[in-house]
């Protein structure tokens, strides 16, 4: 029964989400003040239709690319292709700011989506899991559009964690640093957003 | 100068020892027809620790033509520049990629996610995939930093699909682990294990934690822990009623040899001893839909240890 409940409420509110939103704000209009039931699940689509937006204009970039990224047996040309990416995200993205997708709403609500998976002696495992490998905050810019250090390990993120939090389509990926969650472009080695403290204080681990 | 010389010496007598022990000590049956690879995990740090083990490695293919190597990452640690690329990996394996030997890589948590498109990986750009190397035997590359529900669903889908083969999955964390560091990964396995369990698989290879251990078999599935291909982690093993055998006294590699329903395999140490070997039997008709119950649907036969080799047990330090 490990986090089964939560876990299975979770994955029904995030797949219920994005067929919810046009009813969802429909809804919320029609409910009496104070009352919005579904506001949560909008939140949820409004941070999956961000994302998704995001994949359509890196993938438009690709597209555009000079350099375009493919399997190569070429060092150089695998790290300049992913360079030049990154640099037409930059540019694309020049007006990004931090919090476009981890709005304060946004962050409270993840915020209430991690705590479940964290919980108990299962949560104390998952602690560990992301402590382990993650990097130190001061070890990775925290700046939108930054590019994510190459010298620095990835953290792994916990298979609960991962079910807890909205799904994102591949090459978009939930990192940490420290307690700080990341929205990581892996394709473009980009920092497309983050979000400070969304964990708990976490447990001391060594550092290897 | 002299000290120069001296190391030259060294290093020249080294490898006569080295070539001598190879000459006595392959326990593989090395038959022809049967599928022979390797396995390598934590190995790119560049240094001289992982050029010495390479170049045992690299020789030991003379008397052993693996055709393959599997990678359980941690491919490259630190910066991962385009001199990286050459001095962590093209260099220490030169003469198996000139050789036409496939590396195939899956990630570990120090690898950017771009080596994926890297091709001399064989990942074909994907940080998770599978091979069929021949007939009967498949192996599944997974990515455990980020084991999502796309993940768990392309693998339940390939193992569901790949009958009666052998099933090796490959991966950087371990299930299970006596490391004193690391240790098990019981988050990843809640994960995996159910579906390793329902879909009969056989072994499993991880990395991670910086030596080398054989599981005792879990639930019928034989999972050895092989992270000591270019950091080691002496005095970390920590067993607490896991460990077969395990080895964190030096770096090491493993050779393994699928010959029908038996994998054969030998662990071998930067100076060419032997850490470990035995045979895996693998029993088909063993149903392993109640784990646990029954005889186990793997049965790990260990061989003796040739003479002169002094393997490693696990010992607590201070």
């Amino acid at each position: 029964m490990k986090n089964l409940l939560p876990s299975t409420l979770a994955t029904v509110w995030i797949l219920a989400a994005p067929a919810c939103v046009t009813d969802a704000a429909q809804q919320t209009a029609k409910m009496p003040e104070g009352i919005s039931i579904n506001a949560d699940a909008k939140l949820m689509a409004d941070f999956t239709a961000k994302v998704d937006d995001y994949l359509k204009l890196r993938k438009s970039l690709e597209g555009k690319s000079a350099v375009p990224i493919k399997n190569t047996a070429d060092p150089k040309e695998l790290l300049s292709s992913q360079k030049a990416l990154g640099a037409q995200v930059r540019a694309a993205r020049a007006a990004a700011r931090r919090g476009d997708f981890f709005t304060p709403a946004t962050q409270a609500q993840f915020r209430r989506l991690l705590a479940p998976p964290l919980k108990g002696s299962d949560g104390t495992e998952n602690k560990i899991a992301i402590t382990d490998d993650a990097p130190e905050a001061k070890d990775i810019p925290f700046q939108v559009n930054a590019e994510y250090p190459r010298d620095e390990s990835l953290s792994t993120v916990p298979p609960d964690v991962l079910r807890a939090l909205p799904q994102l389509p591949p090459d978009i990926q939930y990192r940490f640093a420290g307690r700080h969650l990341i929205l990581y472009d892996a394709k473009a080695n980009v920092i497309v957003d983050f979000m400070l403290n969304a964990l708990p204080p976490l447990p001391a681990v060594e550092k290897k | 100068m002299r000290t120069r010389q001296s190391s030259l010496a060294l290093l020249a007598v080294l490898s006569l020892l080295t070539a001598d022990i190879f000459a006595q000590d392959l326990t593989l049956p090395n038959k022809s027809g049967t599928l022979k690879f390797a396995v390598i995990g934590d190995s790119g740090t560049g240094d001289s620790n992982q050029y010495r083990l390479a170049k045992v490695f690299m020789d030991i293919r003379q008397k052993f033509p693996y055709e393959f190597v599997i990678m359980v990452g941690d491919n490259m640690y630190g910066s991962q520049s385009t001199q990286d690329y050459v001095k962590k990996f093209e260099r220490p394996y030169k003469p198996a990629l000139d050789q036409g030997i496939k590396f195939y890589a899956a990630l570990g948590n120090h690898d950017q996610p771009n080596q994926a498109m890297y091709k001399l990986f064989n990942m074909g750009g994907k940080r998770f995939y599978t091979f069929r190397p021949r007939a009967g035997v498949r192996f599944f590359a997974l990515d455990s930093n980020y084991m999502d529900k796309e993940q768990l669903d392309w693998l339940q889908k390939e193992l569901e699909a790949s009958g009666s083969d052998w099933k090796i999955p490959f991966f950087h964390h371990p299930l299970y682990s006596s490391g004193g560091t690391h240790g098990s990964d019981t988050a990843l396995r809640d994960q995996l294990e159910p579906l390793f369990v329902k879909n009969s698989v056989d072994v499993v290879f991880s990395g991670h934690d910086h030596f080398y251990e054989r599981i005792k078999p879990q639930k019928g599935i034989q999972y050895f822990v092989s992270g000591g291909a270019g950091k080691v982690r002496k005095g970390d093993l920590q067993d607490e009623g896991l460990m077969a055998k395990g080895f964190d006294a030096g770096y090491h590699f493993m050779l393994l040899e699928i010959d029908g329903d038996q994998m054969h395999f030998q662990v071998i140490s930067d100076f060419g001893k032997t850490i470990d070997s035995g045979v895996i039997l693998r029993n088909r008709n063993q149903s392993k839909t109640t784990p646990g119950a029954g005889d186990p649907a793997v049965v790990t036969v260990p061989k003796p240890i040739p003479a002169g080799a002094k393997p490693s047990t696990a010992t607590k330090q201070p």
